[in-house]
């Protein structure tokens, strides 16, 4: 289990990179935190002409507030948004739903614009970006683009992104402080990748009834789902457990992943209204702490 | 005799009870020093000079004709420097070495056919790894598909397809035991259960794989470094395979970094290495990497499909049992049926039942051929039981412990013989069943499962198993399943050799590669201790290569410290009466005068007269004047240890001797608490108590027993080398193989219980398989206890969280139907 | 490929320097190289074991900038200017141990020791990062590597003994005004 051979190159500025990508396009894979692209190189189901290593491109590790934005940059690491003060004060999902990704040694190399471009819809970070309504930014020859989270993740292990174009950052609308988040994977063992996740953010009025719901699944399709059923079902419901499992069920047919070694499909439409559930009723109970002031 | 204590808690020192100074005391173990600084030696580790690296083409399809092979490509590749194939194999060699059937034999690289995904079908040998990769890129293959025999139960069929045309037939073995009157006793039952039950593949899985790097040596001897066991035992079959004289073939033993079995006796790598050796004149190493091991380890686990019955009076008196299993042997059957042997050592548990059925058939598929995995074969026989056991308790409503403690064998039985023949040496079922009792306050547990269940609709479940653990296999058990044995042998011996050198340090020479994971090193040298009074951390400890080696048959079914504690003693007996007669014939004083304490020979009532080992071995060695007329020179013995209780089997088959008579026992309690939503199960609590006899190093034998768990718990919900029908291998990496993490798996609570062997040295029995050969029963049973509201019954492993929940959601529709 | 970038990178090695252990090494190597192989095959750092190469196992963990990452999953030439540390930078010598190595020895954190530097090196990473931790909280923090032997009992009792005997020491060191 050894990479095959491949052109090393290791730009040291996004514009060299997407010369590079422009020049060996979909000859070329992006070598970002190395945590799928390496095992795929071993077992040899990758054979790129060209490996552009963006490892050393500062310009994508940067975590910054605009205004009413967190951007992070492609290369920032993945254990970065656990322990960062602003990703945590500005977008509490964040952190918490990383934690689930793999273990800390995978996140002390994973990169977040690495997790994003690899699209596996048992992810968290496209999941999470789907659920805040996350832009993600990319650049290509012709200048910088950027795509909305849900357009982006197009199919399994399919994005948006061209050939020729390299993404740079992705840009978190701040969580308004009354807002609540909850975060529920369910694997077999610590670390594995989830069977089913699911990724919620609520906001209550005065009454308490639910004015917005954002909620992203993962696991259970080719692609990580924004649970929009569930979402327009709840708006102006009570939060309660009867609502919230009731709604839940709006999920199962969004259910497409087959049989495979790890759960059967019938597991996974049934675990996706649990996890569905159990993500948005955490994110109600974040939502009264914070009301109450806590 | 029985004492008992419990780890690091409860700790009653048995060396004070026994007199022992060593044996039986917390021990840092010698072997870690230099595991600790990542110097273990490892195969992988090993680099000789000029030497080439091979990897392995494996075959992409289940059962196909090979056509052919087109290497051009490949070998025009620089850096490459030959490709060898099934062609050159069936030219240039013999059949690997092979305890089954003759007309299924097989070469390290398959030849005409393939047989399974991941079968090898050539090998590249490159100046590296990275360049041999390039090279099986390159490699052509021509198949012509056959159709894939997958289900066993339909390989039986007459119009399956064959894998083994000149077998004639899928079926590798088929044969009915009897012993006593089944019939007549489950006629005369107050209750019979019956279960349909599956044992899944999983396998030892060390996180180090299998290898062997071979060299053309000195003389013409090929030379094979390797990390797997036994050779000193049957490095011959290997020569034979390569066509090598037995005598220009020197296995050369290399520590492993883990086993549970699959190293034993993992004899394709090395031929291989050996054959790839010969062919391009170079040192060559042969690693096999994960997917390699995964794939194609010949050593998957056992893979069983039962039709069970137990029969019960009404007190819950175990009648009669009835098993009727067709075990899903993979490609080959390298060891033949022996994992089926196993469970005849033990097949009646630890309870008094006398009338036993056992029907096996052994059937071949386009799969990996099963090896050794840790319990081979008994673990699944102990699942078995304990699951009738405790359907039979359900039924009766009786409390698991207590169905169990009506059925025990009773202390004062022993020795015990059961059906079949083995004999059970020693034990006390009730005092390990009341030692765990002791350690868990089931009463609360009890209370606590109904409380969560009733006011917050948790499902708590606890789950208790009695089962055996047999140890110190003797080698009949090879054969005595097999109509018409080739070769019927009975010698599994094991050697050692003790040196005192002129200094009076200590050179124990072990005859077999041993160390994979457990402690030979510390065993070996806790003996010495105890023989001479040293300390233990002064022995330095070798290991034989075959060129060297004394009989010796290795580790594997729980037997290295049973036999190489007897091998040491008996070499240091030997030892003690050469130092003794060269201290009476220096002191002039009488032999039977003197003894050896603390490292010093002294008169037995003036111990201030006397000398030291090194003023003894100083003699010894260099003033053969001074020595006992007739005595020569130097400080060296050796001693081979024969199994302790071996005998025959009938002839006429009626019964199968006594094979396996050193009895182990352990009692675990699992708790664990299943979510009935996800179906993901936790561990609340796990007591684990085992009577190994006399007790070496309690913290090694705990760390066997929660090893052990771990992987039984692995076996029961988490691990499996799966197939699709189409015969495709669904386990290629560890993202689909699940060995448990720290995050699954309890603190375990650990107890001893001893009941010396009347039979060994010291009363030792073995430990090594430990917790896997009980943690399977009480996971199950744990399991089925949390969702008995649903009716849960695990009847396959290892059950994942859709099984739960499939379950969990049949019993509410059957609930609300009702 | 264009000549220009055929001129920078079309070249199959690399000379990279890394910090390893406290020195820095200079060494020539294909650019496909993983680390792993990097540092067993070249630097003789044969405690980085492979177990599976694909990431899972956590056998040939080192830590890379103070952090413990898979080196089968990096190429040896993204080492170039940064630190590695392996288990030889306790101590590599079997009669005088780290206490963190003098742990795992005492409470027999270890079988086979295949898993056993990178282990060791996690608890080092645990101790230095964290604080006292329970037996849950060790078991999430060192579940990235497998253990085949253990059942990862005693592997537990040694971190939290290594993580007292450390503390201990440093809050010895601190009373006594430290060591510098």
């Amino acid at each position: 289990m050894k990479p095959p051979p491949f052109m090393y190159c290791d730009p040291e500025s996004v514009d060299e990179a997407v010369a590079l990508k422009s020049e060996y396009g979909n000859d070329s894979l992006v070598l970002a935190g190395g945590q799928s692209l390496l095992p795929m190189l071993t077992m040899r189901l990758a054979r790129p002409e060209a490996l552009i290593d963006i490892n050393k491109i500062g310009d994508l590790q940067k975590i910054e507030r605009r205004a009413d934005i967190l951007e992070v940059g492609a290369g920032v690491r993945q254990y970065e948004l656990e322990d960062h003060p602003l990703v945590g004060e500005l977008v509490p999902l964040l952190p918490e739903a990383t934690g689930h990704i793999g273990h800390i040694e995978n996140r002390h190399r994973g990169t977040v614009g690495g997790s994003l471009a690899h699209a596996d819809s048992a992810a968290e970070l496209p999941c999470t970006a789907v659920a805040l309504e996350a832009t993600v930014v990319v650049q290509g020859p012709s200048g910088t683009r950027t795509i909305m989270a849900q357009d982006f993740f197009q199919g399994w292990m399919t994005t948006a992104l061209e050939p020729e174009e390299v993404l740079v950052a992705i840009r978190y609308p701040v969580t308004p402080w009354t807002a609540g988040h909850g975060f529920v994977e369910v694997a077999r063992r610590v670390g594995d990748l989830a069977l089913a996740g699911a990724a919620a953010v609520v906001n209550l009025d005065e009454d308490g009834r639910f004015t917005s719901v954002s909620v992203g699944v993962l696991g259970i399709s080719d692609t990580t789902v924004r649970a929009s059923a569930v979402e327009s079902a709840l708006i102006g419901e009570a939060p309660t457990e009867e609502n919230i499992a009731r709604v839940a069920e709006e999920i199962v047919p969004s259910v497409t992943s087959g049989d495979d070694l790890h759960a059967t499909r019938a597991y996974r439409r049934h675990l996706a209204s649990v996890v569905v559930s159990r993500a948005i009723t955490a994110a109600v109970a974040r939502a009264h702490e914070r009301s109450n002031g806590k | 005799m029985t004492t008992e204590h419990t780890d690091t808690t409860e700790h009653t020192d048995t060396a004070q009870k026994s007199g022992y100074k060593y044996i039986g005391k917390d021990r840092k173990r010698v072997e870690d020093p230099r595991l600790l600084v990542g110097r273990g030696g490892y195969i992988a580790d090993l680099k000789l000079p000029g030497m080439l690296h091979a990897a392995i083409l494996r075959s992409p399809v289940p059962h196909a004709r090979i056509r052919s092979v087109d290497a051009t490509e490949a070998l025009k590749l620089p850096g490459v420097v030959a490709v060898l194939t099934g062609e050159d194999c069936k030219a240039k060699m013999n059949p690997c070495m092979n305890f089954g059937p003759a007309t299924v034999a097989q070469y390290p690289l398959a030849v005409d056919k393939v047989r399974y995904v991941g079968e090898a079908v050539a090998a590249v040998v490159a100046e590296s790894r990275y360049l041999a990769e390039d090279g099986v890129d390159l490699l052509e293959v021509d198949y012509e598909d056959l159709p894939p025999v997958t289900d066993p139960r339909a390989a039986m069929e007459p119009e399956s397809a064959l894998l083994h045309e000149e077998h004639g037939s899928n079926i590798g073995c088929e044969r009915t035991f009897e012993f006593g009157d089944v019939n007549a006793a489950f006629a005369g039952a107050d209750l019979v259960v019956e279960d349909t039950l599956h044992w899944g593949r999983s396998a030892g899985m060390p996180m180090e794989t299998a290898g062997a790097v071979a060299q053309p040596g000195f003389n013409g001897v090929l030379e094979i470094y390797c990390n797997s066991l036994n050779f000193s035992y049957f490095s011959f079959l290997i020569a034979g395979a390569l066509r090598v004289p037995s005598n220009k073939l020197t296995m050369k033993p290399v520590p492993a970094g883990g086993s549970f079995g699959s190293k034993l006796a993992a004899h394709k790598v090395p031929t291989l290495a050996g054959f790839l050796a010969l062919r391009v004149g170079r040192p060559v190493s042969y690693v096999e990497d994960r997917i390699d091991h995964l794939v194609n380890s010949d050593h998957h686990g056992c893979d069983r499909f039962y039709e069970a019955r137990m029969g019960f009076r009404a007190d819950g008196t175990i009648v009669g049992l009835d098993i009727d299993v067709v075990d899903d042997y993979g490609a080959y059957m390298q060891f033949g049926v022996g994992h089926h042997g196993n469970a005849f050592s033990q097949v009646v548990g630890p309870y008094r039942f006398r009338d036993v059925r056992y029907r096996l058939r052994a059937v071949l598929t386009d799969k990996c051929q099963q090896g050794a995995y840790r319990g081979f074969g008994s673990e699944v026989h102990n699942w078995v039981l304990e699951r009738l056991v405790d359907s039979g308790a359900a039924r009766l409503g009786l409390a698991p412990e207590e169905i169990r403690r009506r059925n025990f064998i009773q202390p004062d039985q022993f020795p015990y013989t059961i059906p079949g023949g083995n004999v059970y040496d020693s034990g006390d079922y009730p005092a390990v069943l009341d030692k765990a009792l002791s350690m868990i306050d089931l009463d609360r547990w009890r209370a606590e499962q109904k409380r969560l269940w009733a006011q917050e609709g948790r499902c708590i479940g606890i789950g208790l198993a009695t089962t055996q653990e047999r140890s110190v296999f003797s080698s009949t058990e090879f054969w005595f399943l097999v109509e018409k044995p080739v070769l019927p042998v009975t010698s599994s011996p094991e050697s050692a050799t003790v040196t005192i050198d002129p200094t009076g340090q200590f050179q124990l020479m072990l005859h077999c590669q041993s160390m994979w994971g457990n402690s030979p090193e510390t065993v070996g040298a806790t003996v010495l201790a105890e023989e001479f009074g040293i300390p233990p951390e002064s022995v330095n400890v070798r290991y034989a290569d075959s060129a060297h080696a004394l009989p010796s048959t290795g580790p594997g079914g729980s037997r290295y410290t049973v036999m190489v504690a007897g091998a040491i003693r008996g070499a240091s007996r030997k030892l003690r009466k050469k130092l003794i007669h060269i201290a009476a014939h220096t002191l002039e004083v009488a032999a039977e005068d003197l003894e050896l304490v603390d490292a010093r020979v002294q008169v037995k009532d003036a111990p201030e007269t006397g000398l030291t080992l090194a003023e003894l071995a100083g003699t010894a060695y260099f003033f053969a004047l001074s020595l006992p007329e007739g005595m020569t020179s130097g400080l060296e013995e050796s001693y081979t240890y024969d199994h302790p209780y071996t005998t025959l089997p009938a002839p006429d088959g009626s019964d199968f001797g006594v094979f396996y008579p050193i009895m182990g026992h352990a009692c675990h309690i699992a708790v664990l608490e299943v979510d009935p939503d996800t179906g993901i199960p936790s561990f609340l609590d796990y007591v684990a108590v085992h009577d190994a006899g006399t007790i070496v190093n309690p913290k090694s034998l705990g760390g066997h027993v929660t090893g052990g768990a771990t992987q039984g718990i692995g076996t029961t919900l988490y691990e499996e080398l799966a197939y699709d029908e189409d015969g495709q291998f669904l386990s290629w990496t560890f993202r689909d193989y699940l060995i448990p993490t720290a995050g699954e798996v309890p603190p375990f609570r650990i107890g001893h219980v001893e009941t010396p062997s009347p039979f060994t040295e010291y009363g030792v029995k073995g430990g090594g398989e430990g917790g896997r050969m009980v943690a399977p029963a009480a996971v199950s049973a744990a399991i089925d206890d949390a969702l008995r509201e649903y009716g849960m019954r695990v009847r396959q492993v290892p059950v994942k969280p859709s099984d739960i929940v499939a379950a969990v959601q049949a019993g509410t529709v059957r609930a609300e139907a009702g | 490929m264009t000549t220009s970038t055929a001129a920078k990178y079309g070249t199959a090695r690399r000379t990279v320097t890394m910090h390893v252990n406290g020195r820095d090494v200079t060494r020539e190597v294909s650019t496909r190289t993983t680390l792993a192989d990097f540092l067993r095959d070249e630097l003789d750092l044969v405690s980085v074991h492979l177990g599976c190469e694909h990431g899972e196992c956590g056998c040939c963990n080192v830590l890379f900038d103070g952090h413990s990452v898979r080196s089968c999953l990096m190429l040896a030439v993204q080492g170039d200017g940064h630190a590695v540390e392996t288990v030889e930078s306790l101590s590599v010598d079997p009669t005088e141990l780290h206490p963190i190595q003098e742990s795992f020895a005492e409470e027999q954190g270890l079988q086979c020791g295949f898993c056993t530097p990178a282990m060791v090196l996690r608890t080092k990473e645990i101790i230095e990062t964290g604080h006292e931790m329970t037996d849950a909280e060790v078991r999430h923090e060192i579940s990235g590597i497998l253990c085949r032997c253990t059942g990862y009992q005693n592997i537990v009792n040694a971190v939290q003994s290594a993580g007292a005997k450390l503390r201990g020491e440093a809050a010895a060191d601190g009373a006594a005004g430290g060591r510098s």
